[in-house]
């Protein structure tokens, strides 16, 4: 059980499914062993968190253990987007632990987001990879068919396909150098819409109220060279779906993953985009974690997701 | 008590089971595979007979459920009154009252047919 995780399924406000997923990882594989690994190396986590005086203990999370994979993706992906639709349907936030980044399709077609933020090294736009659609390289270009639109924060690399694929008005692209003040004006335009109405993440605030764009340089901490034509309204204008791929850690901070990318980000950049976006998530998950480092991988993973739960809770209340 | 035991194994899209002590008409029905250790599951999704309310499990395949004994029936329309109307069983000539359905237009000596469980019924 993941830590602190012990709410009884009936009454939980977040339900964490382990979808140890593991036949198209083309690299390192090892994700089967993803959620487990999680669960282990988070036992060391303190239950207080002190950014919002919350207790994980307290905020109703159910761990409902593993969906035993096996080799069909598109049939296991299905049957996970079923349990995933049915915590929904009880008013909770399913959480998939996995797992190769191809669970997150069950988890963005469970919820059906208006956006899909994906903290990844890769574009994961391919149609397909090795003649394979189902594959965790084509993650972000699926989910595009339920999304309208992708932000990828931290990508790196792709194929010359992907980055024209990722030129698309639907694509947004934050590169690791820009991670760091995009997600400072993230939180400048998040926290002037938790201050102006404070309402559940679940019930996001219309954008029509909002006037994002029209004094966003009067914030003296906001950024106002970067992005200026970034449309901050459709990220906090509707559903949004975060997906944590632990390789968009650099490598030296997340090795066990399945294709390492260097000149990645650091995992405080990472906890920051993860703190600043919960509160208007109605969708997240934690992938790509394998057992092939010391834990480095499935620690930060936890944490993030712990970080996700906090911070989502909080906003909630 | 009108309903029997089966598996889960057992039950198919189309079929009656009861979810949440409440009859079901399954419109979602998939398996997960076992593994070395540990049994298939099933997730069943089912909307409510009566009350139209979609409800749902996941549970090992060889796990015991009851699936409710829903009887289609003929009946024939009595009287109209505003929003309800009088039906009589055209076998057992039995009377009770049904509450019209949204879109339904019944006039006196139509005849309907209609599901029952227990005392709960529903015009199809």
């Amino acid at each position: 059980m993941f830590p602190g995780a012990a709410a009884d399924r009936n009454v939980a406000d977040y339900v964490l499914l382990g979808a140890p997923l593991d036949v198209s990882t083309t690299f390192q594989p090892g994700t089967r062993f993803g959620p487990d690994r999680i669960r282990q190396h988070a036992r060391t986590f303190d239950d207080f968190d002190h950014h919002t005086g919350l207790r994980f203990s307290d905020l109703g999370v159910h761990d409902g253990g593993d969906l035993h994979a096996w080799d069909d993706a598109a049939e296991y992906i299905g049957f996970l987007e079923g349990m995933l639709s049915d915590v929904r349907d009880d008013g909770a936030l399913g959480i998939p632990i996995g797992g190769e980044h191809t669970v997150s399709l069950a988890g963005v077609r469970a919820f059906d987001p208006d956006v899909f933020v994906c903290l990844d090294a890769h574009l994961d736009l391919r149609s397909e990879y090795d003649g394979n659609p189902m594959s965790h390289a084509t993650i972000t270009r699926q989910a595009l068919d339920v999304a309208d639109r992708a932000i990828i924060v931290g990508a790196r690399t792709g194929s010359e396909d992907e980055w024209e694929r990722a030129s698309e008005n639907d694509v947004t692209v934050i590169p690791p150098d820009e991670v760091t003040a995009w997600t400072s004006e993230l939180q400048v335009q998040s926290n002037r819409i938790l201050d102006q109405k404070p309402a559940p993440a679940s019930n996001p605030v219309s954008t029509s109220d909002l006037d994002l764009d029209s004094d966003s340089d009067s914030d003296s901490d906001s950024n106002s060279d970067l992005n200026l034509n970034f449309d901050w309204g459709s990220v906090f204008g509707g559903d949004v779906y975060l997906s944590v791929d632990i390789d968009g850690a650099d490598p030296a901070f997340a090795p066990g993953t399945g294709t390492m990318e260097p000149f990645g980000l650091m995992p405080r950049e990472m906890h920051d985009v993860v703190r600043a976006l919960a509160p208007h998530c109605t969708g997240f998950d934690v992938v790509e974690v394998n057992d092939r480092d010391d834990g480095q991988a499935a620690a930060l993973a936890g944490k993030l997701l712990r970080a996700f739960v906090y911070e989502h809770a909080a906003r909630s209340e | 008590m009108a309903r029997q035991q089966t598996e889960v194994r057992d039950l198919q899209e189309g079929s009656y089971v009861m979810i949440d002590d409440t009859p079901c008409q399954i419109n979602a029905y998939s398996t997960a595979k076992p593994g070395k250790h540990g049994s298939a599951k099933a997730r069943v999704e089912g909307r409510g007979v009566f009350d139209e309310r979609k409800r749902n499990f996941t549970q090992p395949v060889d796990a015991k459920v009851w699936v409710p004994i829903v009887d289609r029936k003929q009946g024939q329309v009595i009287n109209i009154d505003g929003s309800d109307m009088q039906v009589m069983d055209l076998e057992t000539y039995e009377t009770f009252p049904m509450r019209i359905p949204d879109g339904m237009d019944p006039s006196p000596d139509d005849e309907i047919e209609y599901l029952e469980y227990e005392d709960q019924r529903k015009v199809v």
